[in-house]
């Protein structure tokens, strides 16, 4: 495998950007009450350079980066490939990185460990001498955490877990959060420490290299830290944290480390979300209490600033989900030409590209997709046919309108997994994760007879002989047309 | 006079004439900006029947019209003493 050079860090990520064109210096002071968030905001709603704004209103020292990944060209920078490369591309290294060996984590002396460059304990711990940003106004607080990791770990598996969970500042040491049920936060504390009565450690990670905020919200089964070894071809550098037994990436930003409260709730919420609202309700989350805070001197803190279109929200997690699937029904034999989530759909549409080998081939990918764990974050699949370039909506709107029979291509699950996210569920449906799913099968049904039942696709490409096309093509700006690129 | 913030799902909650027990934020300047406090308050749409003031924000964090005074009886204590 040729050598790959992906930033092992937030800094050299913000370099490799500055020098592509996709990240500015700001060099005047933000105020980290709202300015800073709108900055990201409209960066991410203009598909602009990301905002590396160094100088914060009441926060000398500390600096933001924003809007990471929300961008192909950025997210293909983290990857140490060219800027330019298509989507198709960028999909097939990240599987090919993922299908490879597992690359084990190593373990590093505090001494070398950037993190450790500033250490808060006891008395001297106060999250409000972080930098954290109301990222929109009339949120339910300032977010800690918006484009981290929050490191825990199994007790008895010792199985380690990264994800990517909003964290909101509620006091100087608490910090509320929306796990979801079904995540693997979730299910750690309810199978273990929640019945136990047993306050579970964690240490939050800020300002990671963008291949570490990558695993942390990939929907992989791998663990986040030999997944990140497999996405940057080296071991991940961890450090072990000062007041509880995890390890946390050592070239982070900042570290908070603490304990999940079992028996002690606070209020989260609301937050601008990724489908574009606000919607979950302000509830009585997850709680996070607060006993360490290490740094780097000059520490950035990322923001992602999700709303509408497009953000890391969209964009990374259409991309992690959609291949993810992908690799799942590959896993199980299904003839799949493409996995792809348009990031506008909010990662709420799946659209498979498919071989329709035998009859039920759509039910068959709709009801992995749904029963897998990747199913509660959309609620909807749309099956086309290996001919459909999955990447054109144009084309695959039109296989939707023309092929899926409002009566036998559109099928419905009641009672399945949902999120409190979705826009379009009822206040009940929200509080208790339920869902609804639909799958729009739009293949040609394989018991019609090819030749008389299947309508013919009348287009360039398919109903004129090649060599038609080929004279079309070679005199078009004969006919006078302006060449097409 | 302190500003304090609040967010309520339905005005009921903000009952006059009685103690009521509400999360707060502070709206004062300064790096503590935000941070709550859990506390047993009495409120008024009277704006001068008590000292501070609070500025109210519904479920979705939308900016109410609505202004009140507040007086903070006392700061409850929910944390369990293991994690102080
Ligand atoms: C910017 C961003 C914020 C996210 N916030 C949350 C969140 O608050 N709660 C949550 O459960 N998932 C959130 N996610 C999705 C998780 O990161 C994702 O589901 C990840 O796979 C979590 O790991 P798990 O499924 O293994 O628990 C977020 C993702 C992104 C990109």
């Amino acid at each position: 495998m040729s050598k790959i050079s992906a930033p092992r860090s937030n800094r050299e990520f913000i370099e490799a950007c500055v020098k592509a064109g996709d990240a500015v210096r700001i060099k005047q002071e933000v105020d980290w009450e709202n300015e800073a968030g709108a900055i990201v905001r409209r960066a991410c709603e203009l598909g602009a350079a990301a905002p590396f704004m160094e100088k914060i209103k009441d926060y000398p020292g500390f600096s933001y980066f924003g809007a990471p990944l929300s961008t192909y060209r950025r997210m293909a920078i983290s990857l140490g490939m060219d800027p330019a490369s298509s989507l198709p591309e960028i999909g097939k290294e990240y599987l090919k990185r993922t299908n490879s060996e597992p690359i084990a984590p190593v373990v590093i002396d505090r001494k070398d460990a950037p993190c450790k460059e500033n250490i808060l304990l006891g008395a001297d711990v106060d999250l409000c001498k972080l930098p954290v940003p109301l990222v929109h106004d009339g949120d339910g607080g300032r977010y800690v955490g918006t484009w981290h990791a929050v490191v825990t770990k199994h007790p008895v598996r010792g199985d380690v877990n990264w994800g990517m969970y909003r964290q909101m500042m509620f006091d100087s040491r608490t910090m509320s959060g929306a796990v979801f049920p079904f995540s693997d936060l979730g299910k750690q504390l309810s199978e273990y420490y929640l019945p136990r009565g047993i306050s579970c450690p964690f240490a939050t990670a800020i300002g990671l290299s963008p291949l570490a905020a990558m695993a942390a919200c990939a929907p992989s089964p791998i663990p986040e830290p030999e997944l990140v070894g497999m996405l940057s071809g080296e071991p991940a550098r961890l450090v072990k944290c000062e007041t509880n037994d995890l390890e946390v990436p050592a070239d982070a930003e900042i570290i908070i480390e603490g304990e999940i409260c079992p028996d002690y709730k606070v209020e989260e919420g609301p937050f601008g979300e990724y489908t574009g609202y606000r919607t979950s309700p302000r509830d009585f989350r997850v709680t996070f209490r607060v006993n360490c805070i290490t740094y780097r001197n000059n520490a950035t803190m990322t923001i992602s600033n999700m709303g509408v279109p497009q953000d890391e929200g969209q964009l990374l997690r259409s991309f992690s989900l959609g291949l993810e699937l992908e690799k799942l029904l590959r896993s199980q034999g299904i003839p799949v030409t493409g996995v792809y989530m348009h990031p506008r759909s909010t990662h709420h549409m799946m659209i498979v590209g498919v071989k329709p080998a035998y009859t039920g081939i759509a039910q068959q990918i709709a009801q992995l997709a749904f029963g897998s764990k990747l199913g509660p974050w959309f609620h909807m699949v749309m099956v086309v046919d290996d001919q459909t370039d999955i990447y054109n909506w144009d084309e695959v709107y039109h296989a939707f309108c023309t092929r899926c029979h409002p009566e036998n291509g559109i099928h419905i699950y009641r009672n399945t997994t949902g999120t409190p996210l979705y826009p379009f569920a009822t206040p009940h449906e929200r509080k208790y994760s339920i869902g609804s799913k639909v799958l729009f099968d739009c293949l040609w049904p394989v018991d019609w007879d090819k030749t008389n039942d299947v309508p013919t696709l009348v287009s360039f490409k398919n109903v004129y002989p090649k060599d038609i096309q080929e004279r079309v093509l070679s005199n078009w700006t004969a006919y006078g047309y302006p060449a097409v690129k | 006079m302190n500003q304090w913030e609040v967010f309520v799902m339905d005005m009921g909650e903000l009952a006059e004439g009685k103690d009521i027990e509400i999360s707060i934020r502070t709206l004062n300047p300064g790096m503590h900006k935000y941070t709550y406090k859990h506390v047993r308050a009495q409120v008024s749409s009277t704006l001068d029947k008590f000292p501070d003031q609070l500025q109210v924000r519904m479920g979705r964090g939308q900016l109410s019209p609505a202004k009140f005074s507040i007086k903070v009886i006392e700061e409850i204590r929910r944390l369990p003493p293991q994690y102080s």
